[in-house]
């Protein structure tokens, strides 16, 4: 982590607004009962229901550290008995992806060079279906919206975990970048490159949420410290 | 039979004692103390009160009552979540004010709602024997039961609906229909904004078609159905949300308890603490496969060190339980390391004592609706090992919150490597109580609630 070079902290122009985003999982009409049917529904489901079982489901589980990527991969493993397919789909990082689109093309693709190489697998049932779901969403705000890196370093500390997410791994959804809000706020309003980069580069998948809100702390104390 | 090791008194539900017909009945860890020589048998020790009188019911948490669990962002999100519902009136309708998990629910709801500044108002229907009797036929038929569904329990089910809907008022923004019994309730909706949820609480994967087939027309009138699991929803052309069963944290079978207290129920059982305990809560009956637990202990006890008990009740109220009662008393033979319990309903603080002296917690249901003892086990931290069935598997992981079993062996097996394995085994019990936090709660459950409100305020169904 290489800040000692990091250019000196500037006066935020603008706050940092910490909010907070609350969900409510809808059963959806789609359930696949083999790999077949996965590869079908994951062609035709609905954007949220791709969002639910990548993103959202981190959330969910956001106190595993290792061996939970999405519900997808977990579905393959202990519903199908597919490692190699499970593998392969829990190699696959959501914060590579700015839009659901590419991120579903990316699950499509999996499957569908899975099923060229093991058709035999497509039909074999499931132990049990999967059943798509999606989710509705309410944006909530919160009592921090700091100007100061101290300011912001508290807040990071007590907003709920929900925060942390919304703003960290949901975040280039709506930025359409790959990037998070705190990368974004802490290059663009403190001129803190290093400290951003640092701070995009934390692995989600190896971490729990708590963990990468200690992380992000860390950094950012590092460069006031 | 040494007197020193008897492990176990069992108590009679109503009053702490036992005939001697049953005494003789008893065999293997089950002490009965008039069946045993004094001088082989232990010395019977006073049972807690609560064993024998229910308690007085506790009073309603508040929401700040949650601050220290769910920490204090979360509450300041429920209470934004609550500003947009200000003004705005919910009734909830059920079919009993006391006994079984939807009046218990709606019993801690009711003032979390209230509180948060949403006016919410409960209501019971009512309805003669014959009403109660086609319910529960119908209860029974939608979770796969064979019926014969004539027009005279279509009469009397429409009727007793009828009664209710001119009984009682609608003028609420949101109202609440829980489960089948109050569904035809939906005749009383009027062309107005008003919303209409169903909440279903039951298992709909495999119903009976007839009875489906009659109450669906209803159901669909609705601007949203809920379910417990995705697993027990129908295909609707109604939206429908997942809301999973919670425990409350701050109930007597919950809450954080003294050790000391854990100690105290531990003697009075006969239980030792010195040594690993495998333990299932359950009321006895075959859906829980109590001989299937009591068969996995004692394949995994050839390699392992531990004393199982079997925490129950349901046994002298029900003639199915005293059967299967009598069934893992044969199948625990005259093993001594066995503790058999047959609780009163109301021993709430004893079964949170239990949990939380044991090493690792059994629940190897073969059919289980959502399964709230896995969740209450999670809660208290405890590597759990469970049948992979109805509800459990939104609640373990495998190896990541606990483990699924689907056999015998299986579980028998888990109790083995989760002994030898303390480590990965708090692991999973420090991942179930997040998994539990996070999903599981009725702080969450309020959550759920307040934002389908929002939703359908917005507009969001239909």
């Amino acid at each position: 982590m290489a800040m000692a070079d990091e250019h000196p902290v500037r006066k935020p122009n603008k706050p940092f607004y910490f909010n907070t985003s609350e969900n409510l999982l809808r059963i959806g009409r789609q359930k696949a009962s083999n790999v077949f049917e996965l590869w079908q529904a994951l062609q035709t489901c609905p954007d949220d229901s791709i969002f639910q079982h990548t993103f959202r489901t981190l959330q969910e589980h956001h106190f595993i550290r290792q061996g939970f990527s999405n519900d997808f991969a977990h579905w393959c493993l202990s519903a199908c008995n597919e490692p190699v397919l499970a593998e392969q789909l829990a190699s696959v990082d959501v914060r590579e992806f700015t839009d659901i689109q590419g991120l579903r093309r990316r699950m499509v693709g999996i499957v569908d060079e899975f099923l060229q190489q093991h058709p035999q697998s497509g039909t074999k049932p499931a132990h049990e279906p999967f059943y798509f779901c999606a989710s509705s969403i309410v944006v909530l705000p919160t009592q921090f919206a700091p100007d100061t890196l101290p300011g912001f370093t508290d807040g990071l500390r007590h907003v709920s975990l929900h925060s942390i997410h919304h703003h960290f791994i949901e975040a280039r959804l709506r930025l359409h970048r790959m990037s998070n809000d705190f990368s974004n706020w802490l290059e663009q309003e403190v001129g803190l490159t290093q400290a951003a980069e640092s701070i995009e580069r934390i692995d989600i998948y190896t971490n729990t949420m708590e963990g990468v809100r200690h992380q992000i702390a860390s950094i950012v104390e590092q460069t006031l410290n | 039979m040494k007197a020193e090791k008897q492990p176990a008194t069992i108590a009679d539900s109503t009053t702490g004692s036992h005939s001697e017909a049953q005494a003789a009945e008893n065999t293997g860890g089950i002490v009965s103390p008039e069946s045993v020589p004094t001088e082989r048998r232990a010395k019977p020790r006073p049972l807690p009160a609560s064993v024998l009188t229910p308690p007085p019911p506790a009073p309603s948490p508040r929401l700040d009552d949650y601050r220290d669990i769910i920490g204090e962002a979360q509450v300041d999100a429920l209470r934004f979540l609550a500003r947009d519902l200000k003004g705005k009136s919910i009734k909830m309708v059920n079919s009993t004010a006391v006994g079984g998990g939807v009046a218990e629910m709606l019993n801690q709801l009711v003032p979390l709602l209230r509180e948060l500044e949403v006016e919410t108002h409960w209501d019971v229907i009512t309805g003669g024997n014959d009403f109660f009797e086609v319910t529960k036929a119908f209860h029974n038929a939608l979770q796969g039961s064979d019926y014969n569904l004539t027009q005279h329990a279509r009469d009397i089910f429409l009727m007793h609906n009828e009664q209710n809907r001119n009984r009682l008022e609608f003028s609420e923004d949101f109202i609440v229909i829980h489960d089948p019994q109050p569904a035809a309730l939906i005749r009383a909706r009027k062309e107005s904004p008003q919303r209409w949820i169903w909440r279903c609480h039951i298992d709909l994967s495999s119903p009976n078609p007839d009875v489906w087939g009659f109450l669906r027309p209803f159901i669909e009138q609705y601007d949203a159905a809920i379910f417990s699991s995705q697993s027990f929803a129908r295909q609707l052309p109604i939206p429908q949300y997942l809301f999973y069963p919670c425990i409350d944290p701050l109930s007597e079978k919950n809450k954080d308890i003294d050790d000391s207290f854990v100690q105290h129920v531990c003697d009075e059982f006969g239980i030792d603490r010195s040594r690993p305990i495998v333990t299932q809560v359950s009321r006895f009956d075959r859906a829980k496969d109590p001989v299937g637990v009591v068969q996995a202990f004692k394949q995994a006890r050839k390699y392992v060190d531990a004393q199982l008990v079997l925490a129950g009740g349901g046994a002298s109220d029900d003639p199915e339980g005293a059967a299967v009662l009598k069934e893992v008393k044969e199948a625990v033979g005259d093993d001594k390391d066995i503790i058999i319990l047959d609780l009163p309903p109301w021993c709430a603080l004893e079964i949170n004592a239990l949990q939380r002296a044991s090493t690792i917690i059994v629940q190897k249901s073969i059919r289980e609706g959502f399964g709230l003892t896995v969740t209450e086990a999670l809660w208290k931290g405890k590597p759990t090992i469970a049948g992979a069935v109805g509800g459990i598997p939104n609640q373990i992981i495998h190896k990541l919150t606990g483990a699924l079993v689907h056999s015998v062996d299986g579980c028998a097996y888990q109790i083995r490597y989760l002994l030898t394995h303390p480590d990965f085994a708090a692991q999973l019990g420090q991942n179930g109580h997040e998994h539990v936090k996070e999903n599981f709660l009725m702080s969450t459950n309020v959550r759920r609630w307040l934002l389908l409100l929002r939703i359908l305020l917005a507009g969001g169904a239909k």
